[in-house]
């Protein structure tokens, strides 16, 4: 078993008790952006328990009382960062450009099309259409979206977890819809919903 | 009503940043002045609106009642040894 540093600042009664109060409710939230990031249940129990597990390693770093789900959050996409994504597939090129054009927020680079998409056509789908239209993504805008539109973060926060300006949050997330719509949009051509 | 919105880039900017609460209460307030006049920024707010809503009700999935298990187990462990470690070395 790896066990954690041991830290003479936190109790073990105390760690347990900020594990109960302030990590464990956030645990479906956690596992979902982990499946959401590696695409693969196996993986995502071994994200989210490593997870947990350095979460108590540094656990002195957290303030009780504060966001522990952005706390949280960010440990796990580091982890995946620096674990995870190496076992898996590198960035496709699409993925590496996209990314990218939003670091540089060059607004030459905005996508050239406008998703032929109306509410109707994404009122109809079914939600696995919308979940694996949101898999197919890139994952940096995969990321983006799950945490903005599911897990309701504000953009200071998102930037906090994805340690990026809020600049970069802001055109990340506007790729991120904009490749989201045009997936969409060519899958409801393909389908007859329009 | 304006069928043709000259600066819908800029308002479909607006439309995320209202629907993601991260707007102004200026930004809002001339937005929805406007939005009653223009089809284009009538569909696209109705379009980010539905797509918001889709992933919310959508993507998400429980933890596995036995990963949840398998985490409190190990760290109650570590815990367990590390109440039995401290005494020995302070």
């Amino acid at each position: 078993m790896d066990i954690p540093v041991l830290d003479s600042k936190i109790s073990p009664a105390k760690a347990h008790a900020i594990f109960q109060q302030e990590f464990f409710p956030h645990m479906d939230a956690m596992y979902n952006f982990a499946l959401k990031l590696t695409n693969d249940e196996d993986e995502a129990q071994d994200l989210v328990q490593d997870t947990c597990m350095k979460a108590y390693r540094f656990i002195h770093s957290f303030e009780p009382g504060t966001y522990a789900k952005a706390w949280l959050f960010r440990i796990l996409k580091n982890n995946f960062i620096n674990d995870y994504r190496k076992k898996s597939r590198g960035p496709s090129k699409v993925e590496f450009e996209w990314v990218e054009q939003s670091i540089t927020g060059d607004e030459d680079s905005e996508p050239a099309y406008q998703a032929d998409l109306q509410a109707e056509t994404v009122n109809e789908m079914l939600g696995d259409e919308i979940t694996a239209a949101i898999q197919a993504l890139p994952v940096d805008f995969r990321m983006i979206i799950i945490l903005c539109d599911l897990e309701e973060f504000s953009y200071e926060e998102m930037a906090r977890i994805l340690n990026i300006p809020i600049g970069t949050v802001r055109s990340r997330l506007h790729r991120a819809r904009a490749l989201l719509k045009e997936s969409l949009a060519n899958y409801a051509k393909t389908k007859g919903y329009v | 009503m304006k069928t043709n919105c000259t600066q819908h880039k800029e308002c479909l900017q607006v439309i995320q940043r209202i629907l993601d609460k991260e707007a102004t209460d200026e930004e809002v307030a001339r937005f929805m002045a406007n939005k009653d006049q223009c089809l284009p920024c009538q569909e696209g707010y109705d379009l980010e609106l539905s797509l918001k809503k889709a992933i919310k009700n959508n993507c998400s999935v429980s933890c596995p009642s036995d990963l949840f298990a398998r985490i409190k187990t190990k760290l109650f462990l570590v815990l367990i040894l590390i109440s039995i470690l401290i005494p020995l070395f302070c």
